[in-house]
């Protein structure tokens, strides 16, 4: 291997893999410097969390299967091992749930928010929630229209 | 080939005309040349709105008012400075006044992950690199977790950390567009980053701890 990487360097590559800007040699010693670098590869999972927010730039669209009513129909969770085999059968459920969710017409596409299914709050509770009092400095604002074509309206 | 380079510069420059000149018209009142900046500012300050909230139809609105505040006070630009770095301004005061009206209750930022929630942490904790970054961009959960994640941030820790570490602003801008010091900044930076790496563990070690029960 031409060009072992540091942690510090390994570190500062993390938004350029993350948006496919790495060349190929460096992409190749990025992934082997995380493979034999536990603390580095931790911190590119705990980057992964935020990162499709902050480094990308586009919003994948709200998908069907994301809904409440398809959800319910989602077979139990599996043990994390099992994970990739599991998304894939899931995938394929979920597209045939998302056929049937569109034939059931609007209702799946209303519910298009996300409900709770799973209650971490317990685990995440034994540690002190990182918070603040929440301060109301404004009211709330008027609306006002401005057309996707950049006019005014109203 | 140098030939082809000037003739297309020269298309170019006769069909599209620069930022100043349609201000100048907006500001005599021309119709039409404000939309045309809009439109062609349009898709950054979408970003950016997204990058604050996760809420579409509320980005879609800080889009517009970001318009309209822009129409409003364009008699106040100056040239000196690049169309595109005014209206960003504007943009991200906006979306930060938004942020410090909408700071949720402490309640609401962690608790109940929805399944598709669950199974993007999981993904993160168990794959690859690659198929993480692979599976990302077609999940809006992923999307979504990262919004509750950033929403555990102080207002002020968030713009900051959008502002340096999404949209590339140097120290000394982000101070000049919020107005406070530099040394604000670099503090407001630091404490960001360490707070939501702090989350972002107790979040993937709750997972793992779910999942192995
Ligand atoms: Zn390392």
């Amino acid at each position: 291997m031409g060009c072992a990487m540091n942690c510090f360097e390994a570190r500062r590559d993390f938004r350029a893999f993350w948006r496919r800007e790495l060349s190929s040699e460096r992409r190749e010693a990025f992934l082997a410097h995380l493979r034999g670098c536990p603390g580095c590869d931790g911190a590119f999972r705990n980057f992964a969390l935020s990162a499709p927010v902050m480094h990308s730039d586009v919003t994948p669209e709200r998908r069907r299967e994301d809904s409440p009513r398809v959800r319910e129909a989602v077979p139990a969770r599996r043990p994390a091992m099992a994970y990739r085999a599991t998304a894939r059968r899931r995938e394929w459920f979920s597209i045939s749930a998302a056929a049937m969710a569109l034939a059931a017409g609007v209702v799946a596409a209303y519910l298009s928010v996300s409900a709770p299914v799973g209650n971490l709050n317990d685990v995440l509770s034994q540690q002190e929630p990182q918070v603040e009092p929440v301060v109301d400095l404004f009211g709330p604002g008027t609306a006002q229209t401005f057309n996707q074509d950049g006019g005014f309206a109203g | 080939m140098l030939a082809i380079a000037r003739s297309v510069e020269r298309r170019w420059s006769a069909t599209v005309k620069p930022d100043q000149e349609l201000i100048a018209e907006a500001l005599n009142g021309q119709a039409g040349a404000f939309a045309e900046l809009a439109s062609r500012h349009r898709a950054p300050v979408e970003r950016l709105c997204q990058r604050f909230f996760s809420d579409h139809e509320l980005a879609r609105d800080l889009v517009q008012e970001s318009f309209l505040k822009a129409f409003a006070a364009l008699k106040t630009y100056r040239a000196e400075m690049p169309f595109a770095a005014w209206l960003r301004a504007i943009v991200i005061n906006l979306c930060y006044d938004e942020l410090r009206r909408r700071r949720r209750k402490p309640e609401e930022l962690v608790g109940d992950f929805t399944e598709p929630e669950l199974d993007w942490m999981q993904l993160v904790n168990t794959a690859s690199p690659e198929d993480i970054v692979a599976a990302a961009e077609e999940r809006r959960n992923a999307h979504d977790l990262a919004h509750r994640l950033l929403d555990m941030l102080k207002p002020d820790d968030r713009t900051v950390l959008v502002l340096k570490d999404s949209e590339d602003m140097s120290v000394s801008e982000i101070a000049a567009t919020l107005g406070w010091s530099e040394a604000k900044v670099k503090i407001r930076a630091f404490r960001a980053r360490q707070v939501l790496r702090k989350h972002a563990e107790r979040m993937l070690s709750a997972e793992r701890r779910w999942a192995a029960r």
